[in-house]
């Protein structure tokens, strides 16, 4: 043990502002620093930015968007994330789009013709009638439960076949919910694609459909499809 | 509502910087971990993220606060505070590691102001202005908060010299 020597005033500040301990230091500055200086080693900071990056991506997904001219059904908008396709829209101003999807995904949407080049090749040619399955992944992750085993069954009816609003909740396990599953394809969020127009009402006749141009894009849609239409 | 590039654009400028705060703060690893995405969540909660003018005061204030937070949880708890990886490589090595654990405890027995205050100014690099921004009040005051932790420190290391 050595004498108590303190820090003056003109070296403490040196050291606060970044300097090595001076050789004569009080214990307190050199253990200090034996705690503090280093910081976490690079592969803690590796992991906790990689662990940040993922946690940012799932929070505020990138989306990125653009328009798709379809003489069928008007011109259409698509929104992409990391995870596939969240957002087709029939016409509508950009601005009104970006904002509503950018509100829903919490994010905001940047128009990109690279990132959603593959949604809009598989939907041009699908509305030209040279394709008749989308490979694109969806991206359903900002639905109620509900509403996306209810868009997963629409899925799952092939082209140039309909099922009855009754079909798809009984495909569901929920027999009676006829009505919660028209408004569940009422606010689908990726028409066309989630084949929403393929389900009609339990009388065959065609039911309802919410996108621009209502019975009549649906009824362009199925006829597209080949579909017996009521 | 903020967006996904001006997050990550401030997750790239500052995270390494926010983290290795929580870590001084915090020690052990995953308590850091989660506090550096809870505080850049929190930007992401923020209604009018255009308001924040400093973002990297804005971010060190943040995580200063979920870092108390998680300190008083954790004294809550009662859990025993996980020692920090530090590369001890002198000959008298467990003697300093006791040495180590003992400051740390000490840093964290000082009033929150003066700890970080002190790990702002010594540690992060900031100045005694960038300091006050963090920790509201003026230079003065943050000049003030660290002498007292060093005061404090002193006291509880009175004998030894290196």
């Amino acid at each position: 043990m050595t004498k108590h020597k303190d820090l003056p005033d003109k070296e403490l500040e040196r050291w606060l502002a970044g300097a090595a301990p001076p050789v004569e230091t009080p214990i307190f500055a050199a253990t200090l620093d034996a705690a503090f200086a280093a910081g976490p080693e690079p592969k803690t900071w590796r992991r906790a930015q990689q662990r940040l990056q993922d946690r940012l991506n799932d929070s505020a997904p990138r989306v990125y968007y653009d328009r798709v001219g379809s003489s069928l059904v008007g011109p259409l908008w698509v929104a992409v994330t990391d995870h596939g396709l969240a957002a087709v829209t029939y016409g509508g101003s950009e601005a009104e789009f970006a904002g509503r999807v950018g509100r829903r995904l919490r994010s905001t949407p940047v128009r990109s013709t690279e990132r959603t080049v593959a949604v809009r090749r598989e939907l041009d040619e699908y509305l030209r009638g040279r394709r008749t399955s989308f490979s694109v992944p969806v991206d359903l992750r900002h639905v109620t439960p509900f509403q996306r085993s209810v868009l997963e069954a629409a899925r799952s009816v092939p082209r140039g076949q309909v099922a009855s609003y009754g079909d798809i909740g009984r495909r569901i396990g929920k027999p009676g919910a006829a009505r919660a599953v028209g408004q569940a394809l009422g606010s689908n969020p990726v028409p066309i694609v989630v084949p929403c127009h393929r389900v009609l009402a339990s009388d065959g006749s065609l039911g309802g459909y919410s996108g621009r141009g209502g019975l009549r894009t649906k009824r362009r849609l199925l006829a597209l499809e080949g579909a017996a239409l009521p | 509502m903020a967006t996904a590039d001006q997050i990550e654009a401030w997750a790239g400028r500052y995270g390494k910087e926010i983290h290795a705060y929580l870590w001084r703060m915090l020690g052990d690893g995953q308590d850091a971990d989660d506090a550096l995405q809870e505080t850049f969540l929190r930007v992401l909660r923020h209604r009018r993220p255009a308001s924040i003018l400093e973002p990297r005061a804005w971010l060190y204030a943040v995580a200063g606060n979920v870092a108390r937070s998680q300190l008083r949880r954790r004294r809550r708890e009662g859990e025993r505070r996980a020692t920090p990886d530090v590369d001890l490589a002198a000959p008298d090595g467990v003697a300093d590691r006791d040495r180590v654990d003992a400051v740390r405890r000490v840093v964290e027995s000082l009033p929150a102001k003066q700890r970080q205050a002190l790990l702002l100014r010594r540690y992060q690099g900031l100045s005694y202005d960038e300091v006050a921004r963090v920790l509201g009040g003026n230079a003065q005051a943050a000049r003030a908060n660290v002498y007292q932790a060093v005061v404090k420190l002193k006291k509880a290391f009175p004998e030894e010299v290196r």
